[in-house]
């Protein structure tokens, strides 16, 4: 029969092996999938691995789609740290691309560049930030679910681009399509790798990762976020005003994710459009889980995922297979590593049926 | 007849329509959640059940086994969320959420060669011959198709199982002190797993319903976020059936007048009026968890916790 203890302990070993395993069962259970559309999975793994890795064009583009999520994934560490579901990564993100861009195209071309770039930093950190505030006071003054609160306003920071995008902010030479006009060079995120758009935003990105790192691991407020994580209850009774540190942490997980949509329009797009990637938000949520919570080891899962994200967009073009094959694996791997949690906490054994 | 009153009837007709859509998988996700499960994976069974009420129906040009067999797809998407919640203890946000993404991934992969296709066939309207002759009220409740129908009584017997039955004792008991209803004799897994099971194939339904009934088509992500208004509503209809059919009717009349003012040539930008109900959904949702913990309305007290037997 089976036996089921509790375990003592968790070993270092077991926190790095599960998330490797789960990887490895996302891309079966992916390839499963495939099977199904009557393809052959090597064949589809083979190019994106190709299209993440191919070529020097591939690399710089797997790393374009890194950037963002290491900010995004970080930001959301941040607040789960807290056990505050931010679903809102997405929502935060639109509003820092859209606070950034209207300094873009408004501002005047003739600032100067490091000037302008400051701005719109700023801009960007403060529209993820306010846009993180709502359900942070909502739920640290009158208990409102932060999960709902959080999706509702990604759904309506969507409609709001897409109202500036069909309107004020449309380009009039766009011939109808809803894209902003060009940002000026003053307003582009230098590029630090010549015939690539791999942009700045991924120094921010292991920036920011490290300093977040920096809070969680060594700052009283990284401590007192943790105990509130635990067990909000108690921290409360500890003492720790447990409503200001949830909107301080909250604070610093939208203006992140405001920085990341600040990057992408900025950095890589060079103007404002619908089509920012809604898939980077919820992407970032299984990055975040995927890397223990742990900001250093963001980074290298998110340029795991930016690799199947540029992979993904290859086979699309090449293979006619459709993208969502890419969300399912990163799904199927989030689900195998949420699952394997009670292997991590009890120790299950085979053990001959005494008669 | 003026218009305004033909204008009237056609939103209170739409607006009961789309909330149907609505109404299944929030009756679902307040049993589930009455079991003390979270399952945040709504949008993403919805999504599944509407891929297979849309596939079947496509093939078949029946929509009520596109029904059927879409509610089904749900009911099982939703074991998944079931054994790693409930067998593994595993994170029921963090599993919900996965279900909610892969929902949207599965459906975008298979379903990207029937994108922008039409149902020939859709779940057929039905006048109750007496009661449709009724004014406004006839046409609006009673000129409707099978499902909707069959809503009104569903609502009202799930209102009657949860509150008058010993399966409500049970699955509320579950959810209140886990504990104690195991010292009672109550199987938690088997009843966890039933009202798990019995959330999915409502979402199911919710979703094979939009697509052979509400918005007879494919687009990719058709549900658009309804699946989070449903779980929204959980909260509003403080889990309570009788109470969710008055929120599922509210969002469906927002939505409807969002579509009528679209169609009418109104002045206000279309993304406007789609950010309508998500955004009153919102201040609704503030205002209802306001009134809860004035009123002392608690969540069920084991939500999100999983449930362990030692053994001795």
């Amino acid at each position: 029969m089976i036996k089921i203890e509790k375990r003592e302990e968790i070993t270092t070993k077991l926190r790095i092996i599960v998330p490797i395993i789960s990887v490895f069962a996302g891309l079966i259970i992916g390839a499963v999938a495939i099977l199904f559309a009557k393809v052959n999975p090597l064949i589809v793994y083979k190019s994106i691995i190709l299209g993440a890795f191919g070529s020097r064009y591939a690399i710089t583009e797997t790393l374009v789609f890194t950037t963002p999520l290491i900010l995004l994934s970080v930001g959301l560490i941040m607040a789960y740290k807290m056990f505050f579901w931010n679903i809102g990564a997405f929502g935060q993100f639109i509003l820092g691309a859209i606070f950034s861009s209207y300094f873009a195209i408004y501002g005047s071309p003739d600032l100067p560049r490091f000037f302008m770039i400051s701005i719109m930093m700023f801009a960007s950190l403060a529209g993820g930030a306010l846009w993180a505030l709502i359900p942070a006071f909502l739920k640290a003054y009158w208990d409102v679910n932060e999960v709902i609160s959080t999706l509702l306003l990604n759904y309506i920071a969507f409609n709001f681009l897409r109202y500036l995008m069909y309107g004020p902010w449309r380009d009039p030479t766009s011939h109808g399509f809803p894209l902003s006009k060009t940002f000026p060079i003053n307003a582009q995120l230098p590029r630090i790798i010549p015939n690539s758009r791999v942009n700045l935003g991924l120094i921010f990105g292991i920036v920011a990762a490290i300093i977040v790192w920096f809070i969680i691991k060594k700052t009283k407020f990284g401590y007192r976020i943790s105990v509130i994580g635990g067990n909000p209850i108690a921290a409360r009774y500890a003492g720790i005003n447990v409503s200001r540190d949830i909107i301080i942490g909250m604070l610093i997980s939208g203006a992140l994710a405001g920085l990341a949509g600040m990057v992408q329009v900025s950095g890589v797009l060079h103007l404002l459009q619908i089509e920012i990637n809604p898939y980077y938000g919820y992407t970032a949520i299984i990055i975040a889980w995927l890397s223990n919570l742990n900001p250093i080891a963001a980074i290298l899962v998110s340029f795991l995922f930016g690799a199947m994200i540029s992979g993904g967009y290859l086979i699309q073009l090449t293979l006619q297979v459709p993208f969502g094959i890419i969300s399912v694996i990163q799904s199927s791997i989030l689900f195998v590593l949420i699952g394997s949690v009670f292997l991590l906490r009890y120790k299950v054994s085979f053990v001959k049926r005494r008669s | 007849m003026p218009s305004s009153h033909i204008i009237l009837i056609t939103l209170l007709t739409a607006a009961v329509r789309s909330g149907t859509v609505i109404i299944f998988p929030t009756i679902g996700e307040i049993f589930t959640e009455r079991s003390g499960v979270m399952n945040l994976g709504i949008e993403g069974m919805m999504l599944i059940g509407a891929f297979f009420g849309f596939l079947v129906t496509f093939y078949t040009n029946n929509p009520y086994l596109g029904f059927i067999i879409g509610t089904i797809a749900g009911g099982l998407s939703s074991l998944i969320h079931a054994y790693i919640c409930i067998t593994l203890q595993g994170n029921q946000v963090v599993s919900g959420l996965a279900m909610s993404i892969f929902g949207a991934g599965i459906t975008n992969f298979y379903g990207n060669r029937l994108a922008n296709n039409q149902l020939k066939t859709t779940l057929k309207i039905i006048p109750i011959p007496g009661l449709s002759d009724i004014p406004i009220i006839g046409k609006v409740f009673f000129s409707q198709d099978i499902i909707i129908y069959l809503s009104y009584f569903f609502v009202f017997i799930m209102w009657f199982i949860l509150f008058k039955t010993k399966a409500g004792v049970h699955v509320r008991a579950v959810g209140e002190n886990a504990q104690a209803a195991n010292a009672m004799g109550i199987n938690i897994y088997k009843t966890r797993y039933f009202w798990t099971f019995f959330g999915g194939l409502l979402a199911g339904a919710g979703g094979a319903y939009l697509t052979t009934g509400y918005a007879p088509f494919w687009l990719d992500g058709i549900t658009a976020g309804r699946g989070w208004i449903a779980v929204a509503l959980v909260i509003f209809s403080m889990w309570n059936p009788s109470i969710a059919i008055i929120g599922a009717y509210l969002f469906g009349s927002l939505d409807a007048l969002q579509f009528q003012l679209q169609a009418t040539g109104t002045t206000i930008p279309s993304s406007l009026l789609a950010m309508f109900p998500y955004l009153l959904t919102l201040i609704i949702i503030i205002i209802a968890t306001v009134i809860l913990r004035v009123r002392h309305i608690g969540v069920p007290k084991e939500l999100g916790k999983p449930f362990f037997k030692e053994e001795k």
